[in-house]
C-alpha cells in the first residue's frame, strides 16, 4: 500500500512537471537557435566571425546600407546624403541631426570618424575591410576626418567604384561606435576593446546588448532610445543549440520562433508542419576546389580543366545538396553585380580522360584532398572521389577539424582543399579580389586565394582591379562578365555550387529579413501574431 | 631512536607521501597536456583572427601570444602561471579560463552528480540481485538492461529521448538548462542554478530547470547504472563463492544477512574506487549528452574549445579534470584504508 502511494504521488508530481514545462516562447521576445560557439567577441572594430556579425549588426549602424530586396540601391543610414568628388577619391558624407545612440548622445561625424580610424589602428582581423581602401595606421588621421559635427570627410587611396566604396563601408568593420562612451572605458589605450568586448555595447541600432554568455547565449534588449521606428520585440535571445536535430525538435515543439542552423534533412522533414515555415533568402557563400599548382600535375592547365569534368554538379545537387545549394560555377554569386549563368562544366569522363592524355600526366595519380570533417564538405568529396577515380586520379581525402583545415590552406601546404567563400559585403570584389587578383596588385598587398593556391592570374588581376576603379555600373558589369568567363576555364578553382540559404521559421513569425550576406539578417523588424 | 615510529608520526608520513605524490602527478599532467597542447597541429593565431584576415593581423596576435618565445620559456611561465591561479585567458570567451571553468563547472556538476546517485541507487541492487540470482531470469533482465546502457551510444539515447519525452510526450522541457524567459532571473551564488534558485526562493525557476535537467540525468544515470550494476555483480559473485559466506550460512545467517552483511560488505571496498572513478568519468566523459542537450557544462566548454584551437581553455579544462581525477583517486584510498584495516595495516 505504502508503495502504491508513493507512486502515485511521484506520477502526480511528474503531471505537475510537465504543466509547467510546456511553454511557447515570450510574445515580446524572438528565440533563435544558432551555433554560438565560434564567438569570440562583440566589438564591431573586429568582429568577424558568422554569428558574432549576425549580433552585432543588431546594435551597430552603418553610414549607409544596401537594400535587402536591391542590392544596387544603397540609402543612408547614419550618413543622410553624401557626394564623391569629380576625381572619385574624396567621399563628403552628411551626417543625419535625428540619429542619436542608445546613450540618448547624437551621432555625430566625430563618432563616425573615431570609428573608423579606430578599426584601422587596431589592426584587428576585419581591418583588410578599410585597409584595402587604402588606409593605414599613418595615413588614416589624414584620410578620415570630421570637419564639423555633421561633416565626415573620407578619402581613399585611388579611385575605386563608387559602390565598393560604399559596400565596404556599409560591412560590419563599418559600425559607428559612441566615441564619448567608448572613450570613458579605455584601458591602456584599448580604444574600449575590453569593454566593448563582451560584457557592454555602445551602437545606435535597434537593439543592446543585453548578456552575452560565451557558448551560451546572447540576449538583446530593445533600445528604448532608437531614433528610428521602434522594433515589435523587446527582446531577441539567440540560443546555443548546435544540433541540427535539437533544433528541430525545439522548433516544431514553439520552444524557439527561428532555426539558423537546420540541416537538409531536418528541412525536408518539417516540410508537412503547418507550424512551421521556410524562408529561403540569398547567400553568398560558394563552395570550390582550390587546386594548388605547386603541385606538377596540378600544374598543367589541361589537367586542371580535366579535374573540372569529373564532378557530377547535377547528381550532388539532387541527391545531397536537395534544395540548399545550386550549380554555380562563376566566382561572383548570383544577385551580385556581375553575375552571369555560366555553368559549362559537367560529369564527363570521356571529355577529361583526353585532357589528361594531352596534359601528358600519367595516371593513376594521386592527390591529398584536406576536407573539413563537416557535412557536406565530407560529401562533396567523397562524391567526387568516386567520379574522380573513373578517370585514374585518386583523391586521398584528409579529414580534418575545421582548425588544421584552415591552417593547412593558410600555409598552403595541400594539392587540393575542400572549401567555400563567403563575401563580406555584397559587391563583387569581394571575391573577384581573393580568386582572380595576386597580392602584387592589392593596395593592402594582402594574400588572396589566387596567390594562396600558387596561381598566377596573369592578366586577369590588373583586368580585376580595373573592374575596381570603373564607375561606370554597366561597363564595370560587364567587364566581370568578360573575366570571369576566362576566369572559370583558366583557374584552378573548381567552382561547384553556391549555398541557397534557407531559415525554417514558426508560422506566426512574419517581416524579417534575411540578410544578403551570411550574417547580414535584420531581425528588427520582426513580428510575432 | 627511529627504530619504533609512533602511530602519529606514520600518520602524517603517510599525509606528506600522499600530497608529494599528488604534486608530482598533477605537475606530470601539466606538463603533458601542454606539450601535446603545443605539438597538435592547432594554429591557436589562426582561430582569433580567422581566414580572410591581414598577414600584419596576424603577426599582432602572434606576439601577443608569447608565441614567438621558447617552448621552454612558455611552458615555464604558463605553470608559474598556474601555481598563482591563473589559468590565462580564453579568447573564445575572452575571460579568465578559471573564471570560465567556475561558471560552467556547476552545470556538469549537477548533471554528473545527480546521475552517480541515480546510478549508484539503481545499479547497485541491480548488481547485488543479478549475483544472487546468477543465471536466472532477474539475473537475465538485469543484463540485458544494463548491456543496452553500455553499447548503445548516449548521444543516440539523448536524441532518442528528446523525441520521445520531450517531443511526443512533452513530460520533460528541451534542450538547455532554462526555459528563455527565465534565463537571467536568478542572480548567481554558486553558479548552480538548481541551488541558487532554491537559494534565493525562485520556485518556478527551479522547477522548470528540475525539468530540464531530468532526462539528461536519466540518461546519465542509465548510464551509470549500466556500468555499475555489471561491476557489483562480478564482485558480489566473487564473494559470494567465497568459503566464509559458506561458514556464515552453515552457522544460521540469513539470506540477507550473508548477501549484505557479509559479501557486499566485503565487495563494497573495490566498489568506493569504481565508484569514485566513475564518478570522475561522468564528470568529463558527459560532452556528448551535454551536445545534444545543449547543456552548459565543462564538457561542451572543453569541446567547443578544442574545436576553436583555444589552447588556454583546453590546457585548464583538461587540468581540472584531470585534477579531480587524481583527488578522486586519492579519496578512494582514504576510504578504502578507512573501511578495509588491513590496507591500513599493510601501509605502515
Amino acid at each position: 500500500m505504502k508503495l502504491t502511494r508513493t507512486l502515485t504521488a511521484a506520477l502526480l508530481s511528474m503531471t505537475m512537471l510537465t504543466g509547467i514545462t510546456y511553454a511557447a516562447t515570450p510574445a515580446n521576445t524572438l528565440v533563435i537557435a544558432d551555433a554560438l560557439d565560434d564567438i569570440i567577441t562583440l566589438d564591431p572594430g573586429e568582429v568577424g566571425e558568422v554569428g558574432g556579425i549576425m549580433a552585432a549588426k543588431q546594435i551597430y549602424q552603418t553610414l549607409i546600407a544596401p537594400d535587402v530586396k536591391d542590392p544596387t540601391k544603397i540609402y543612408g543610414v547614419l550618413a543622410e546624403s553624401w557626394t564623391v568628388s569629380e576625381d572619385g577619391k574624396t567621399f563628403t558624407f552628411k551626417m543625419n541631426p535625428a540619429a542619436k545612440f542608445a546613450s540618448g548622445n547624437p551621432v555625430t561625424a566625430h563618432d563616425a570618424e573615431y570609428s573608423l580610424r579606430r578599426v584601422v589602428k587596431m589592426a584587428s582581423r576585419s581591418a583588410f575591410l578599410l585597409t584595402q581602401l587604402g588606409l593605414s595606421a599613418e595615413n588614416v588621421e589624414e584620410r578620415v576626418k570630421a570637419t564639423d559635427d555633421a561633416t565626415l570627410v573620407f578619402e581613399i587611396g585611388e579611385p575605386y567604384a563608387e559602390s565598393f566604396v560604399l559596400y565596404a563601408l556599409s560591412s560590419h568593420s563599418g559600425g559607428i561606435v559612441d566615441s564619448k562612451l567608448v572613450m570613458e572605458n579605455e584601458v591602456d589605450g584599448d580604444m574600449g576593446n575590453a569593454w566593448l568586448k563582451q560584457a557592454n555595447s555602445a551602437g545606435s541600432g535597434p537593439y543592446v546588448l543585453g548578456t552575452w554568455t560565451p557558448k551560451q547565449s546572447i540576449m538583446l534588449n530593445r533600445n528604448e532610445n532608437f531614433w528610428l521606428e521602434a522594433p515589435a520585440m523587446e527582446r531577441i535571445f539567440f540560443q546555443h543549440v548546435p544540433e541540427s536535430a535539437a533544433q528541430r525538435l525545439l522548433l516544431e515543439k514553439g520552444d524557439i520562433d527561428i532555426a539558423n542552423k537546420l540541416g537538409a534533412d531536418d528541412h525536408a522533414s518539417i516540410a508537412g508542419n503547418a507550424d512551421v515555415k521556410t524562408l529561403d533568402g540569398s547567400s553568398g557563400v560558394i563552395y570550390y576546389f582550390g587546386l594548388n599548382v605547386r603541385n606538377e600535375a596540378l600544374a598543367q592547365p589541361d589537367f586542371v580543366k580535366a579535374m573540372k569534368y569529373l564532378v557530377d554538379y547535377e547528381g550532388i545537387e539532387q541527391t545531397i545538396g536537395q534544395g540548399t545549394i545550386k550549380t554555380h560555377q562563376t566566382f561572383v554569386p548570383e544577385g551580385f553585380l556581375g553575375a552571369i549563368d555560366h555553368n559549362p562544366y559537367s560529369l564527363d569522363i570521356e571529355k577529361a580522360k583526353e585532357l589528361i592524355a594531352s596534359s601528358g600526366v600519367q595516371t593513376p595519380v594521386k592527390l591529398d584532398a584536406v576536407v573539413w570533417n563537416t557535412p557536406p564538405y565530407t560529401d562533396f568529396a567523397q562524391a567526387a572521389q568516386a567520379t574522380m577515380a573513373q578517370a585514374g586520379v585518386e583523391l586521398n581525402l584528409l579529414v580534418v577539424d575545421g582548425q588544421q583545415w584552415l591552417e593547412r590552406y593558410r600555409s598552403a601546404d595541400l594539392d587540393i582543399w575542400v572549401g567555400l567563400w563567403g563575401p563580406d559585403y555584397p559587391d563583387p570584389h569581394s571575391n573577384a579580389k581573393a580568386f582572380a587578383v595576386n597580392s602584387e596588385d592589392t593596395p593592402d598587398g594582402s594574400t588572396s586565394l589566387a596567390d594562396r593556391f600558387g596561381w598566377d592570374a596573369g592578366d586577369i588581376s590588373p583586368r580585376t582591379m580595373a573592374a575596381l576603379r570603373e564607375n561606370d555600373n554597366e561597363k564595370r558589369r560587364q567587364m566581370y562578365e568578360e573575366i570571369q568567363l576566362e576566369h572559370t576555364d583558366i583557374s584552378p578553382f573548381l567552382y561547384m555550387f553556391q549555398e541557397v540559404r534557407r531559415v525554417a521559421v514558426r508560422a506566426n513569425v512574419e517581416n524579417l529579413e534575411l540578410g544578403l550576406t551570411l550574417s547580414d539578417d535584420r531581425y528588427w523588424k520582426a513580428t510575432k501574431n | 631512536m627511529a627504530a619504533i615510529a609512533s602511530p602519529n608520526l606514520v600518520r602524517f608520513k603517510r599525509i606528506a607521501n600522499g600530497l608529494v605524490t599528488t604534486a608530482i602527478t598533477l605537475l606530470g599532467l601539466v606538463a603533458l597536456t601542454f606539450f601535446i597542447g603545443r605539438v597538435i597541429p592547432i594554429d591557436p593565431v589562426l582561430s582569433i583572427v580567422g581566414e580572410k584576415a591581414t598577414q600584419e593581423a596576424y603577426d599582432k596576435v602572434f606576439y601577443e601570444l608569447g608565441l614567438d618565445e621558447p617552448v621552454w620559456e612558455q611552458f615555464t611561465s604558463y605553470t608559474l602561471k598556474l601555481l598563482q591561479g591563473d589559468f590565462g585567458t580564453s579568447f573564445t570567451t575572452t575571460r579568465p579560463v578559471l573564471t570560465d571553468l567556475l561558471s560552467f563547472f556547476p552545470a556538469t556538476l549537477e548533471l554528473a552528480t545527480l546521475g552517480l546517485v541515480l546510478g549508484v541507487v539503481l545499479g547497485i541492487p541491480a548488481g547485488v540481485a543479478s549475483a544472487y540470482w546468477h543465471d536466472k531470469w532477474p539475473d537475465h533482465l538485469i543484463r540485458i538492461i544494463g548491456l543496452i546502457g553500455y553499447s548503445v551510444p548516449i548521444f543516440w539515447l539523448g536524441l532518442v529521448g528528446l523525441y520521445v519525452f520531450y517531443y511526443k510526450l512533452s513530460w520533460v522541457a528541451g534542450p538547455g538548462q532554462l526555459d528563455v524567459f527565465y534565463v537571467g532571473v536568478v542572480k548567481p551564488i554558486t553558479n548552480s542554478i538548481l541551488i541558487d534558485s532554491l537559494l534565493r526562493g525562485e520556485w518556478e525557476v527551479f522547477w522548470n530547470a528540475v525539468s530540464h535537467i531530468i532526462l539528461p540525468v536519466c540518461l546519465i544515470g542509465y548510464f551509470s547504472m549500466a556500468y555499475l550494476s555489471r561491476m557489483t555483480r562480478s564482485l558480489m559473485l566473487d564473494q559470494l563463492t567465497q568459503e566464509y559466506v559458506l561458514t556464515a550460512r552453515l552457522k544460521g545467517a540469513s539470506e540477507l544477512e550473508v548477501v549484505l552483511g557479509h559479501a557486499l560488505r566485503n565487495a563494497a571496498i573495490p566498489l568506493v574506487t569504481i565508484i569514485a572513478l566513475s564518478y570522475g568519468g561522468l564528470l568529463e566523459g558527459s560532452v556528448l549528452i551535454e551536445t545534444v542537450f545543449g547543456w552548459p557544462g565543462i564538457g561542451n566548454y572543453i569541446a567547443s574549445s578544442l574545436f576553436r584551437g583555444d589552447i588556454n581553455a583546453v590546457l585548464g579544462g583538461t587540468f581540472l579534470v584531470g585534477a579531480i581525477f587524481i583527488l578522486l583517486n586519492q579519496l578512494s584510498d582514504v576510504l578504502y584504508a578507512t573501511l578495509d584495516p588491513r590496507t591500513r595495516e599493510a601501509s605502515k
